[in-house]
């Protein structure tokens, strides 16, 4: 299923960690051009206050301080990374902080609404993706209960396995919740507190 | 008196090529502004052009510039028609510290401090082309297309503001440029009676198509330029005397038309047919260059130097009186503030203007602040019949 690409960027607030030289000058331009609020900084403004809101980080991957660069204080953000070195040890330091695209130094205006376009859109695919495999674990790790509930019916009430599973099933879709939750409530345990967390973290993302 | 001010510039505008008509256009709109100066000796600035003719080929473009840049180090040069003329150059200008002019409309998404477009940005030509289409005819289109990037973006922003309204694109085709075998898709347009055809065709396969389609609606008994009009964002006053008696009828999305009514579009059009009669009546290409070299020439004197950086700061927000009104350059992106129009094309060869904005649009390239295509739009242009 194709799903409608971001392609506006008015509004967003980009964090900018570079020196503030000619590179960082074009970048600025063209970032302001296209809409967005830019901070310039040149480590994370993170600490007392905790993470500023930002929707978007460039990062200068050739800037010899890895100092600020606590990856809690950068989760959930597209990265971008300025790179002018191709040495694989500065390389190295851009997967490690998975950022979704790059732009090559010298910065050019070209080719800055591409880098920022597969961020966002790269960003929001790997988002989806997490909710997805979060929702997965969750009923991966909930097999267990249902089998125990389905046993607990079983032996309980002397239904059949099918009737069993068919009564969770049911009593599940007219409560409106997961068969997992159900199968907790049959045999007697509290909601699971791994799921509201789980459900939080998806709704940090923010909204196209 | 002060002695006037020597400006060189450069001239890279194909004499050949696929798109010899409309580019042809753009050289003698910018002879016309370079002669007009240079006679007048009260101008602050005298021009030496330097022209090269890149035969339409990217090559051509490439090796040109460095020839204007590199062995001549001019500093201003107008030129590059196609978009991908202008991308391949564009290095070039960046490295040299050199000025492009660039005197066409064209897709947008790019803003770079190295052009100044004077040419039509996205939100001054498809967008409001698209307003009308849906707004006048209906929400059932049909895309033809020259299969490159202008057609590609423009069918994008139409097909989702087509979408947006809860209609439907009931067909998209693309073709090679210069292709001219268009009989199946105009049969399956005429069966599927859209209730507007939206073509990016350029050159010979524009043309054949507009006339095969013309036929076959009226083969079919449909009037075409009412019930299924052919609209673009391209279709100009030099094209029109090569379509024959199916010249009359096709919409135009454009800032220029040689019928707009004032005093320096009079004067700009008869100082054209004196010059250039054998070349169809004055067109938005050639009036576009026309304007480009004298916002060059203002700039040049505003800034009191011909030096790249100097004039780049002094064509900030600056304006001319064209011909189509008055153009001022964005402060912020180096595009140009214009009105928007749309015209209907006349047997003659000229163009009846049915739509113009009520005043200058801002640019807007990367259509960051234009509202969907599909919004209503109507305080913003303004019926004229």
């Amino acid at each position: 299923m194709s799903r409608a690409i971001q392609k506006n960027f008015r509004g967003l607030r980009a964090l900018v960690m570079m020196a503030p030289d000619s590179n960082c000058v074009t970048l600025q331009q063209t970032l302001l051009k296209l809409g967005l609020e830019v901070t310039l900084a040149r480590t994370p403004p993170a600490g007392e206050a905790g993470p500023r809101p930002f929707d978007v980080i460039f990062f200068d991957a050739d800037d010899g301080s890895d100092a600020g660069w606590d990856d809690s204080t950068l989760t959930d953000l597209p990265l971008i990374a300025l790179i002018g070195s191709e040495a694989p040890s500065r390389l190295a330091r851009v997967i490690h902080t998975r950022a979704a695209s790059h732009i090559l130094k010298p910065v050019r205006s070209s080719g800055i609404f591409t880098a920022l376009l597969l961020a966002v859109n790269e960003h929001a695919l790997r988002m989806r993706q997490r909710q997805e495999m979060q929702a997965l674990h969750r009923r991966l790790a909930g097999r267990r209960v249902v089998t125990k509930a389905v046993m607990r019916l079983m032996t309980g009430c002397g239904l059949s396995e099918e009737d069993a599973y068919e009564w969770l099933r049911r009593e599940a879709m007219q409560r409106r919740i997961p068969m997992e939750d159900m199968a907790r409530h049959a045999i007697g345990l509290g909601p699971d507190p791994a799921q509201d967390a789980g459900s939080n973290q998806g709704r940090a993302t923010r909204p196209d | 008196m002060v002695p006037r001010l020597e400006l060189p510039i450069g001239l890279l505008i194909s004499q050949t090529g696929s798109y010899e008509a409309v580019s042809r256009a753009i050289h003698a709109g910018a002879e016309l502004a370079i002669d007009e100066i240079n006679a007048h000796p009260g101008q602050p600035v005298k021009i030496t052009p330097v022209a090269i003719d890149p035969g339409g080929n990217l090559a051509g473009y490439v090796d040109g510039a460095r020839v204007l840049l590199q062995d001549h180090g001019l500093k201003h040069v107008v030129g590059c028609y196609t978009s991908s003329s202008r991308k391949e150059v564009l290095p070039l200008f960046e490295k040299a510290d050199a000025m492009l002019w660039y005197p066409s409309h064209y897709e947008g998404f790019e803003t770079s401090e190295n052009i100044v477009y004077i040419g039509a940005a996205p939100n001054q030509h498809i967008v409001p082309l698209t307003r009308h289409l849906l707004r006048q005819f209906g929400t059932r289109g049909w895309m033809v297309g020259s299969n490159y990037i202008w057609a590609w973006e423009n069918n994008r922003i139409l097909r989702e503001a087509i979408a947006a309204s809860g209609g439907a694109v009931l067909g998209e085709r693309y073709f090679p440029v210069g292709e001219t075998d268009l009989g199946d898709v105009v049969a399956q347009i005429i069966a599927d009676r859209p209730d507007f055809v939206f073509t990016t065709l350029i050159g010979q396969s524009g043309f054949a198509f507009l006339k095969m389609l013309r036929a076959a609606a009226e083969a079919a008994g449909i009037d075409q330029p009412r019930d299924m009009p052919a609209a673009s964002c391209s279709l100009s006053e030099s094209e029109l005397p090569m379509l024959g008696d199916a010249a009359a009828g096709h919409l135009s999305s454009s800032v220029y038309f040689s019928s707009i009514a004032s005093v320096e579009n009079r004067r700009f059009v008869g100082l054209w047919n004196a010059r250039f009669p054998q070349m169809g009546q004055a067109s938005a290409d050639a009036e576009s260059a026309y304007v480009a070299v004298h916002l060059l020439a203002r700039a040049a004197a505003r800034a009191g130097s011909t030096g790249f950086a100097a004039v780049r700061e002094a064509v900030r927000d600056l304006s001319f009186d064209a011909p189509q009104g008055r153009v001022t350059v964005d402060g912020d992106n180096l595009h140009c503030w214009m009105r928007p129009r749309i015209g209907r094309s006349r047997r003659d060869g000229s163009f009846d203007i049915l739509v113009e904005h009520p005043v200058a649009l801002r640019p807007d390239p990367y259509l960051t602040w234009t509202h969907d295509a599909r919004d209503g739009g109507g305080r913003d242009l303004r019926l004229i019949q």
